[in-house]
């Protein structure tokens, strides 16, 4: 694991590197609905999802979601998390790829707990936000 | 939707937060984590055990039906998720037993030009560990659309 940044040398601005996922596959949905109980069949269930007017099964929301958090913790560390929201803009197909982007919007210090809030989404191969979502996060002194 | 669910309480219900239900999410959201997989590296880590991923407890929401069906939602099909926010208050590890208490609390009405009126529930949900501790609140926002939503 990379080590996280410190609240000295994070700044407004700072990013990690996108996070890319996909091609997507509708195994992967599939998992997900194992993992998460989201047995909503719109996600699975090809003949369902297309007698409602769709053209295929398309991925749950919190599985786009679900990668922006996996990308804030491995940039901002395992539980430095204070607060998450996510927002579901579009929906996302078998084939498409996702490139999860963060950025930190502001740094503040609050009952001495030092805190970074951060945006954050998740856009296809077009560039449409498929997600987005703003988070809060509590970052160690720098040691020594 | 029925407005005069607003302000809803449901009953607690409980569940374990089970290390192979935590291994077999970040297997779903290609999480390699060790911190997800290895007590050793979990336990010499700052959080100290092997923790909820940050979207976990979401997942322990699908089968409590009764903040939901307080709704009277008449047709699923014109409802999406708007919304979803975690509060995280303290570590919520592998081995823990949290009960969950759901609220509606607030239901209002919007005019959008996209959809048609639209209805808009907030379902906060607390978690509280097996010593009494308020570890996490979730809030999903579910929007019933005036008109069916499709491509």
């Amino acid at each position: 694991m990379p080590t996280s940044p410190s609240f000295e040398t994070i700044e407004v601005g700072s990013a990690p590197q996108p996070l890319v996922c996909g091609p997507l596959t509708r195994t992967q949905f599939v998992r997900y609905a194992g993992a998460s109980h989201d047995f909503n069949p719109n996600h699975h269930d090809e003949v369902y999802a297309q007698a409602n007017g769709n053209k295929t099964v398309f991925g749950m929301g919190m599985l786009a979601g679900g990668y922006c958090a996996r990308q804030l913790t491995d940039w901002l560390g395992d539980g430095a998390l204070q607060r998450l929201r996510i927002r579901f803009a579009s929906r996302f197909w078998p084939d498409d790829v996702l490139t999860c982007t963060a950025r930190v919007t502001a740094k503040r210090s609050e009952g001495g707990v030092n805190l970074v809030d951060c945006e954050f989404s998740a856009k296809n191969q077009n560039g449409e936000v498929i997600v987005s979502g703003d988070a809060t996060a509590a970052l160690p002194k720098q040691k020594g | 939707m029925d407005l005069t669910a607003a302000g809803k309480s449901f009953p607690p219900y409980e569940f374990h937060v089970e290390r192979g239900k935590i291994r077999e999410f970040a297997d779903a959201i290609e999480d390699a984590n060790p911190i997800y997989r290895d007590l050793d590296y979990a336990k010499g880590s700052l959080v100290g055990g092997i923790p909820a991923p940050p979207t976990l407890l979401r997942t322990f929401l699908y089968e409590p039906r009764a903040a939901v069906e307080a709704l009277k939602v008449k047709d699923w099909s014109y409802i999406v998720h708007g919304e979803q926010e975690f509060e995280y208050l303290a570590p919520v590890l592998a081995g823990d037993v949290l009960s969950a208490q759901d609220q509606i609390i607030s239901i209002t009405e919007k005019e959008s030009r996209r959809a048609g009126k639209l209805q808009i529930a907030v379902i906060e949900t607390t978690f509280r560990n097996q010593r009494g501790d308020k570890v996490q609140i979730a809030r999903r926002t579910l929007v019933e659309t005036g008109k069916r939503i499709s491509e």
